[in-house]
């Protein structure tokens, strides 16, 4: 299960961002990719995960030539719904209309009921948010948001998750944890990971690390 | 300045909830007659009026609110909710009686859509006996009301959408359903649409009180005998006996609890629906076609609908400046500009109708400013019923309660007693299409300007204001639209004293001078949409001189 990003170009009709940006992320490994605001290193994400063309109304539609591979299937003619890639946002997202529970249930693919409810569960049991089901997510902290934006984006069962600066947001002591809690799920997953960040602290893997040059 | 605040909040409640509550008042007691309820008891029309205002406010209602829907679904997932904009304005300014009445001219036996048919399809030399323009199940009366309510409720869940602080979170959360796996359209139904709809309740409570309880509209379009309770209502209202007033107004009572049930019913559909929406299956919806160039496809059913108001729109152009114009023929054999030289004759009732909507358009527009400027949030919240009252209590009671309180005030068939009745009638529609808007305003604007040492006016002034400009004028509009199109308190209040545009063309609707009803139906079209375009012109967004980089 390796994700395969050979991108030739990435910009909009205008300007170019960026031009041959090439990596490949094994299973279980995370890819840093690093660079200054406006870099395009978020484009980066979308483009693998489909969502250039929703990037805001009204704006330049950026598009990208290249090829983006999952374990040598092509996901460029593929619409997000199904390219199986999760994503981590800076901010963690969750539905404002649904308890924590119905947040990780919204994500647990189709089956019988109860082996639904039964992995929404444990994903509240791994995040150490036991009992927290019922809640609503504006009640959490940071850091159990946090936690439960990661479980969700987990529980779809991606084949390749994204992080888009999902530390950003956390102060410097729930920083490190959640990004151990981050890393030790992508690894017991076996799936690849990018990570988005200006941070070095972030850095997963000093070995697998990208600065995308300033803009021209 | 913030010491003043919640006096000058008190001022402004007080200013707008005595003659609200003084006219409630008024009206709730016009329904202690028992006299007038065993009277209404004893009539044998009511019940079945009642169905038909049953029947045609809820089949209208839920029609608009789901076309509503499907047409933002289609616009959000498409990223085309600007283009479901623009056309709006037109819409929503076309006033509900001139819209039915050139829906009249277009679906009638002798209208334009057989017109266009005949004979060479129908082979009819002659306009048929159909029931088409005024049928007795109320369809023309459901499909007028459905047309004309879609762009409102449309254009209110648009600026929810359009928020700043809504508009960006959704679309995230949209684009993050679709990474779990959801189709857009599916994201959309289970994302966007379950926090969107519970925020487009008042608007729909409107919607729906206006369906019930409609009476100019379905005195053009609607059935005649029995007709809706509405205007069997109005029609008893106006009669010379007092008991028979009195019976008016206790159907009046009874289309009250009609909205008041049917907003109860509408809750706990809501409420179900929510419930399955947030528990669902986790079906992800049928796999998408591959995304052909983002899926720019055009929106057909938005060109349907915009293509319906042209057509209403030209029928009253064209039949404002038609002589004679016998049946099969497309085009009037002559033209004639007589009507509009009647129209010219009478400028005062322009005058009348302008005079009204900008003063009450105004004054709602500056009372609304500074109430969501001033008051606590939390009274707003609370006070928001009392305000929306002349939203949801049937205009037939309203009315009641409004005459009592004019004459009382000694204000009945004055100019003063007019513009209170427009006011406080414009007044909620202000309201709500302002509110959200201006409550979405980033606070921290307001944080780092007193941090700059300017002072609050300068800041409304300078920052908040001209940012808002686009709201407010468009709200201002709303007002004077909402001004213009207003039938029973005009008539009612100002005791057929003051005659406006929309009180010509309903009551010549009834007659059969096409030419002189077009021209008011279209007068009545006109005013608004100008309004609209001055409200679009204030509101486009600013130039900048030196464009990027």
């Amino acid at each position: 299960m390796t994700l395969c990003v050979h991108l030739q170009q990435l910009g909009s009709a205008q300007r170019v961002l960026l031009r041959d940006l090439r990596f490949d992320v094994a299973p279980s490994d995370t890819l840093t990719l690093m660079g200054a605001s406006g870099s395009g290193k978020s484009s980066v994400l979308a483009a693998i995960a489909g969502t250039l063309s929703s990037v805001a109304e009204g704006a330049q539609a950026l598009r990208f030539d290249g090829t983006i591979t999952l374990n040598g299937t092509d996901l460029t003619p593929l619409p997000t719904a199904r390219r199986g890639i999760g994503l981590l946002f800076q901010d963690p997202l969750l539905f404002a209309h649904m308890t924590v529970a119905e947040n990780l249930l919204f994500a647990v693919p189709p089956g019988p009921r109860a082996q639904r409810l039964a992995q929404v569960e444990q994903a509240l049991t791994d995040a150490e948010l036991t009992g927290y089901g019922e809640r609503d997510p504006a009640t959490l902290s940071g850091g159990q948001r946090a936690r439960v934006a990661l479980m969700r984006a987990l529980l779809a069962r991606p084949r390749a998750l994204l992080l888009d600066e999902p530390f950003s947001k956390l102060d410097a002591t729930l920083r490190g944890q959640f990004r151990a809690f981050v890393f030790d799920h992508i690894r017991t997953q076996n799936i690849p990971a990018v990570l988005v960040t200006h941070d070095a602290a972030d850095i997963a893997d000093a070995t697998q690390v990208l600065e995308l040059p300033p803009q021209a | 300045m913030t010491r003043l605040r919640r006096p000058a909040a008190v001022a402004l409640l007080l200013l707008v909830a005595l003659p609200l509550l003084a006219v409630a008042a008024q009206s709730l007691r016009a329904l202690l007659d028992v006299a007038a309820w065993v009277s209404l008891g004893n009539d044998p029309q009511w019940l079945p009026a009642l169905g038909l205002s049953l029947w045609t406010g809820l089949a209208s209602t839920a029609l608009a609110w789901w076309i509503t829907a499907w047409l933002l679904a289609q616009g959000f997932v498409r990223q085309r909710l600007g283009v479901l904009l623009n056309g709006l304005p037109v819409m929503l300014a076309t006033p509900h009686a001139a819209f039915a009445i050139g829906l009249v001219f277009l679906i009638s036996p002798s209208g334009w859509i057989l017109r266009a048919l005949s004979p060479w399809l129908t082979g009819f030399d002659w306009p048929p006996p159909w029931p088409t323009a005024q049928d007795p199940w109320g369809l023309g009366l459901i499909a007028a009301l459905m047309l004309k309510e879609i762009p409102f409720l449309l254009w209110t869940a648009a600026t929810q959408l359009q928020r700043d602080d809504m508009r960006q979170r959704w679309r995230a959360e949209h684009t993050l359903a679709q990474t779990l796996g959801y189709t857009p359209q599916r994201a959309w139904w289970r994302v966007v649409w379950p926090q969107l709809s519970p925020r487009l309740f008042w608007p729909l409570l409107a919607v729906l009180a206006y369906g019930l309880t409609v009476v100019d509209m379905a005195l053009v379009i609607g059935p005649a005998s029995p007709p809706t309770l509405a205007v069997l209502a109005w029609q008893w209202l106006q009669d010379a006996d007092l008991a028979v007033n009195a019976r008016g107004a206790a159907a009046g009572g009874v289309l009250a609890l009609a909205v008041l049930g049917a907003a109860l019913g509408w809750r706990a559909l809501q409420a179900v629906a929510a419930r399955r929406a947030r528990r669902a299956s986790g079906a992800r919806g049928r796999p998408v076609s591959p995304v052909s160039s983002g899926g720019f496809s055009r929106l057909p059913a938005l060109w349907l609908l915009g293509g319906v108001y042209t057509a209403v729109l030209l029928a009253l152009a064209v039949g404002s400046v038609a002589g004679v114009w016998r049946f099969p023929a497309l085009w009037p054999e002559a033209l004639t500009v007589q009507a509009w030289l009647s129209v010219w004759a009478s400028l005062d009732t322009v005058g009348t109708t302008l005079g009204l909507a900008l003063a009450s358009g105004a004054l709602a527009l500056v009372w609304c400013v500074a109430w969501l400027e001033l008051s606590p949030r939390a009274w707003d919240q609370a006070l928001r019923p009392l305000l929306y009252l002349p939203l949801v209590l049937p205009a037939v009671l309203w009315v009641v309660g409004l005459y009592s309180v004019a004459l009382q005030w000694r204000l009945e068939g004055q100019w003063l007693g007019l513009l209170l009745a427009h006011t406080v009638m414009v007044l909620p529609y202000v309201l709500l299409t302002l509110s959200p808007a201006y409550l979405g305003f980033d606070s921290r604007a307001a944080q780092l300007s007193d941090s700059l040492g300017h002072s609050r006016a300068a800041f409304l002034w300078w920052v908040k204001w001209p940012l808002l400009r686009r709201s407010l004028a468009a709200s201002a509009a709303v007002g004077f639209a909402v001004s213009v199109t207003q039938y029973l308190p005009t008539l009612y209040v100002g005791a057929g004293r003051f005659a406006t545009v929309t009180t010509e063309a309903v009551t010549l609707a009834a007659g059969a001078q096409r030419s002189l009803t077009s021209a008011y139906a279209g007068l009545q079209f006109l005013l608004p949409v100008l309004a609209f375009g001055l409200a679009a012109w204030i509101g486009r967004p600013r130039r900048f001189r030196v464009a990027s980089a």
